[in-house]
């Protein structure tokens, strides 16, 4: 147990090459998202009313349980390498198994949502930002779940241990960062619209 | 020391600043309003503060070139500054830019005080013209791209207050003279005054890139005496109202080519229906045909949607009540218009 | 953890397999070259376009191109002097000596250095390939205002997807220059210890992955408006133009400081060497990098003083901020050279003349800050004046410094004093005959971006002379390469340090291994290979 800590204040104190990589990488996706949200505040500053006359208005319920999926993806990966440090590759393999399945869900039911909106990325500035902003989140789970497949695939195979699992770590800070990203969106176009 | 030294001293002393002072003012324009010549102070105080930057940085430069060329095998000293020789290079920039910054913005200060406009005119720019609406007056110009530019004729002395939009792309409402512009916007308008106080005819042209015919998207600005002015206001009312011509039939046949109509007076019987039939023969350019009451658009009686050239479409109008409209391509606005009579 | 050992030398690879060697390759310095070589390429591309530009504005009226073509030229010539010559030549020279400077056998990522290497001549070849497509290629502009932009045809699209490329290139390189930079150093190799030209890097790599992915950003929601009827900068619908001004200037000024940090860090090493001197204050030159690197990012708003909807006063102030540091940068190395042994070689003539030129640059900007002055300059020729300026006048000759600096040691070869100096002379005279007249037809109302002026605006004489001064520029370039070409043909007879070198990439052979060094001199400064003659000379006396 004490090994353990003491090579984990050596990862804390040394942050390793690919690790710093995907942090500084997470740092650049931060401004692109960024970006989008000045998008949208612009474009709300300027508007006389908010939401546009004529959109109906968001659902809360199934953005809700996207919201509930895509947290608990993260705790639940967040367990997976816990697991990994305590020297249980299989168990983490499992927790990882369950974020990928949830990575997968939050897709499927996010493009169910889509079909229910009733107003599509024509339809004036808040279609646009509403279906680009998500749009662009999905493409990021989209490739989140790629990417922890591929870790996922390399831990059956068993090149992860206790001692090597830098990519399932900066899968994990990707995929956190994509969590922190739909908290933003569903801060923004579901708690922060007015009705 | 020589004995022609004072002299020659005495004469560079009379010389140099005159000669400077020559330099620096001759190069920018003089402006002709009181703003602009505020402006005008401004680039010679921001030279007055730079020029001796400029002389003492390549001064130096120079110097070590000439004086610090090696000329020995023996190792130049390893000397290097400590903080306080950084403090100094810090503050020296400091202290040129605190006493800069509040010339630049007393003199922003200046110009963006309002005056009282006794004319206003709304300018909107498209591509690749603009159309100058006197809004008290009534009446409007506009010119005509590739063959002659629009003239804005201003009385001197008056403030004079501009309400700059769009039609369509970002344009810029540039007037050198002025040593003023600004961004003509889609969807925004901005509102910015002057007052001309020197006559004369000033070229001026769309400062921001705006597509194909950038370059031609010139304008004038011709300030006149308050007679002069009155005069032209009453030429150009008559010439408005003078146009006029009589129903031949219930099909009207309008032709778009090059940015303009082949009528600038068109006439239908009352309470009849009627046809248009409206070809657009400029290449990729989007025209309308629209009826109003009058350039100030406050009642639309008949829209058509946009035809993306070359194309041909014909439009079925009911009938009006008798009186004076007003027609115009949505597009191009006042630049594509003219008298609709119905009787 | 990177520790530097000697592994033992790898034979050179048989002929044939050379081209495959050069094109799959993942050592730094070779994907440095290719830097170079594709930068040079598109440099020629955009430099014949900009001869082009000064021939149809010789004389007033219409002589060799239709608006049209006109548009699409200059349209070019910015976009690619931008994005695919100007920042990596730099990125190049960074890929070639940053791990060589900071005693590492390689980039942290070298396959994701490749990447970002081919992901380049891909994209400049895409937004290119716009002239092929109907309607030609993308005319609006580098700065690509939209409605306008959202006007065009196909070309316009080629345009954004060709930056997107080259954005995502310097994003992933932006990254890879980080990591190497922390994680790579040699033992000894402190980050007070690194040369000067690492830390310019270090600076435009945050730059760089902190505002290009703004513009990729901006790209997306422009062509999402072109191509799915979105409506962020349609103004019928609800949609805003200025949003993208905003965010296109939120990337392009610190893109600014992307394209000169690196030349201040070529100038920064080779004002001390040829002067026989350290940097005058090493500290002064590292803490106004990272002032310019955080102020860079609160001035985008003064390219829109004259849209009348930015805060004035504070967008003025942060502009004007920023010349304190470069202040403090000029400062530094006119002290570098006062009381020096100046050895006025061909890297030294470029970088002085980087000094001279650079400073006009600084001044004339000094004019456009001041919201009230803007008014009258902004989008005038003076900004064009300013821009050569600071791009050509300041990065251009500073990588010219760099190329005549690093030849030797990525070649072997030294390039032709002779050439070199007449090279500088007459890129000094035309590239001055050319912009500085640009300032007075600026203050005479002539905007930029016109393909023609009327003959009576007074503006012929000034233009001519621009024109005239471009031809020279030509002729010094085709100098350049001609000195390239003759040298390549040479024996490498260049020593493993001609200039008396200070930095660790002096301290390996001409040129380097595959593995960068044999051994490494110990690091106890920020000048060992210095330290080393001079322990050396004290030894042999």
């Amino acid at each position: 147990m004490s090994a353990v800590t003491a090579s984990q204040q050596r990862e804390r104190r040394e942050m390793s090459g690919p690790i710093l990589g995907m942090v500084l990488f997470v740092a650049s996706e931060a401004m692109f998202f960024a970006a989008f949200f000045g998008a949208y505040f612009t474009i709300r500053a300027n508007a006389d009313v908010w939401p546009p006359k004529g959109i109906p208005h968001l659902k809360i319920d199934v953005a809700s349980i996207l919201t509930v999926i895509l947290v608990s993806s993260s705790v639940v990966l967040q367990m997976a390498i816990r697991a990994i440090r305590r020297g249980d590759p299989k168990r983490a393999m499992t927790w990882l198994g369950a974020t990928v399945a949830l990575g997968v869900t939050f897709l499927g039911l996010q493009l169910y949502d889509y079909s229910q909106l009733g107003f599509g990325v024509k339809d004036g500035t808040f279609g646009t930002l509403f279906y680009v902003m998500t749009g662009l989140h999905m493409a990021h789970v989209f490739g989140g779940v790629i990417f922890l497949s591929l870790v996922l695939w390399q831990g059956i195979a068993g090149l992860l241990s206790r001692t090597r699992y830098e990519p399932l770590e900066a899968g994990a800070i990707y995929w956190h960062f994509v969590d922190v990203v739909w908290i933003c969106l569903f801060s923004v176009f579901y708690l922060l619209t007015p009705r | 020391m020589k004995p022609g030294r004072p002299a020659v001293r005495a004469l560079a002393a009379r010389l140099v600043p005159a000669a400077s002072a020559a330099l620096l003012s001759s190069c920018a324009k003089q402006g002709i309003s009181p703003e602009a010549q505020d402006v005008h102070r401004l680039y010679v105080t921001i030279m007055i503060i730079a020029a001796p930057v400029f002389v003492a940085v390549e001064g130096i430069l120079l110097w070590c070139v000439f004086r610090y060329r090696k000329r020995d095998d023996e190792p130049a000293s390893q000397t290097v500054g400590g903080a306080r020789s950084l403090g100094v290079f810090f503050v020296i920039p400091a202290i040129i830019i605190s006493v800069l910054f509040p010339f630049g913005e007393a003199t922003l200060m200046r110009i963006e005080q309002r005056a009282v406009p006794q004319v206003q005119i709304k300018v909107e720019g498209f591509q690749w013209e603009w159309t100058f609406l006197y809004l008290n007056e009534g009446i409007f110009v506009s010119g005509k791209t590739l063959v002659r530019p629009a003239e804005m004729v201003l009385p001197v002395d008056e403030p004079v207050q501009i309400q700059l939009t769009s039609r369509d792309v970002v344009h810029s409402f540039f007037i050198p003279d002025l040593l003023f512009k600004r961004d003509a916007i889609p969807g925004r308008t901005s509102t910015f005054t002057f007052t001309p106080t020197v006559l004369g005819t000033y070229q001026s042209q769309c400062a921001e890139f705006c597509g194909l015919w950038h370059s031609k998207m010139t304008f004038d600005v011709r300030v006149v005496s308050p007679l002069d002015y009155q005069a032209w206001i009453k030429e150009q009312r008559v010439a408005a109202k003078s146009v006029t011509c009589e129903p031949q039939g219930t099909t009207l046949s309008m032709i778009a080519h090059n940015i303009s109509w082949n009528h600038y007076c068109l006439a239908v019987p009352a309470n009849t229906p009627f046809t248009v039939n409206v070809t657009n023969q400029d290449v990729g350019i989007q025209h309308n045909f629209s009826i109003y009451d009058s350039f100030f658009e406050k009642k639309n009686y008949f829209k058509s949607p946009r035809i993306t050239g070359p194309a041909s479409e014909t439009l079925n109008v009911s009938g009006l009540p008798p009186g004076h409209y007003y027609f115009q391509c949505d597009v191009h606005g006042p630049a594509m218009s003219g008298a609709f009579i119905v009787k | 953890m990177a520790v530097i050992q000697a592994p033992p030398r790898v034979e050179p690879e048989p002929a044939p397999r050379r081209l495959v060697g050069w094109l799959t390759t993942t050592d730094h310095k070779k994907i440095g070259i290719l830097y170079l070589v594709n930068s040079f390429s598109f440099f020629a591309i955009a430099g014949v376009f900009a001869l082009l530009m000064r021939t149809e504005l010789a004389r007033p009226g219409i002589q060799v191109f239709a608006p049209h073509a006109y548009n699409q030229i200059f349209t070019l010539h910015g976009t690619l002097m931008i994005f695919l010559v100007i920042f990596p030549l730099l990125a190049g020279f960074g890929n070639y000596f940053v791990p060589l400077q900071i005693g590492a056998l390689d980039m942290a990522f070298p396959r994701i250095n490749a990447l970002s290497f081919w992901l380049l001549p891909v994209g400049g070849l895409t937004i290119l390939s716009g002239f092929l497509a109907k309607g030609g290629a993308a005319a609006a502009a580098w700065t690509g205002y939209p409605p306008l932009s959202e006007q065009l045809g196909t070309g316009q699209d080629l345009w954004i997807a060709g930056l997107i490329l080259v954005g995502t290139a310097s994003i992933l390189g932006g990254v890879n220059f980080i990591v190497t930079i922390i994680r790579m150093r040699a033992p000894g190799m402190t980050m007070m210890r690194m040369p000067v030209f690492v830390w310019s890097i270090l600076a435009t790599s945050l730059l760089v992955i902190l505002a290009a992915p703004v513009l990729t950003a901006g790209l997306i929601m422009l062509f999402a408006d072109r191509r799915l009827g979105t409506a962020f900068f349609d103004p019928t619908q609800g949609g805003v133009p200025l949003l993208w001004q905003h965010v296109f200037w939120f990337f392009g000024h610190p893109e600014v400081y992307m394209l000169i940090l690196g030349a201040w860090g070529v100038v920064s090493e080779v004002i001390p060497v040829f002067s026989g001197k350290p940097i005058f204050s090493y500290r002064g030159v590292v803490l106004s990098f990272l002032m310019i690197t955080a102020l860079s990012f609160t001035v985008w708003a003064h390219h829109m003083f004259a849209t009348g909807a930015v805060e004035l006063p504070f967008f003025s102030v942060t502009t004007e901020l920023i010349s304190i540091p470069t202040g403090v940068l000029f400062f530094i190395w006119l002290a570098t050279l006062w009381k020096g042994k100046l050895r006025l070689e061909p890297p030294m003539l470029f970088a002085l003349g980087f000094i001279a030129m650079f400073l006009i640059g600084g001044i004339d900007g000094v004019w456009a800050a001041s919201p009230a002055m803007d008014f009258a300059i902004h989008d005038t020729y003076w900004v064009v004046a300013h821009l050569h300026y600071v791009l050509f006048g300041g990065t251009i000759f500073g990588v010219m410094s760099a190329m005549y600096y690093w030849f030797p040691k990525m070649t072997g070869r030294m390039l032709s004093r002779r050439l070199g100096i007449w090279q500088f002379w007459l890129q000094l005279v035309g590239f001055n005959l050319t912009f500085f007249p640009m300032h007075i037809l600026g203050l005479r109302g002539m905007p930029r971006r016109i393909a023609d002026y009327a003959p009576d605006r007074g503006w012929s004489f000034l233009n001519l002379v621009a024109s005239t001064g471009a031809f020279v520029i030509g002729t010094a370039m085709i100098i350049f390469f001609v000195n390239i070409f003759l040298t390549l043909r040479k024996p490498r007879t260049a020593p493993d340090d001609p200039w008396g070198g200070s930095t660790l990439e002096w301290a390996t052979s001409s040129p380097p291994p595959p593995h960068n060094f044999d051994s490494l001199p110990p690091i106890r400064s920020n000048r060992p290979v210095h330290d080393l003659r001079e322990a050396e000379r004290g030894e042999n006396t």
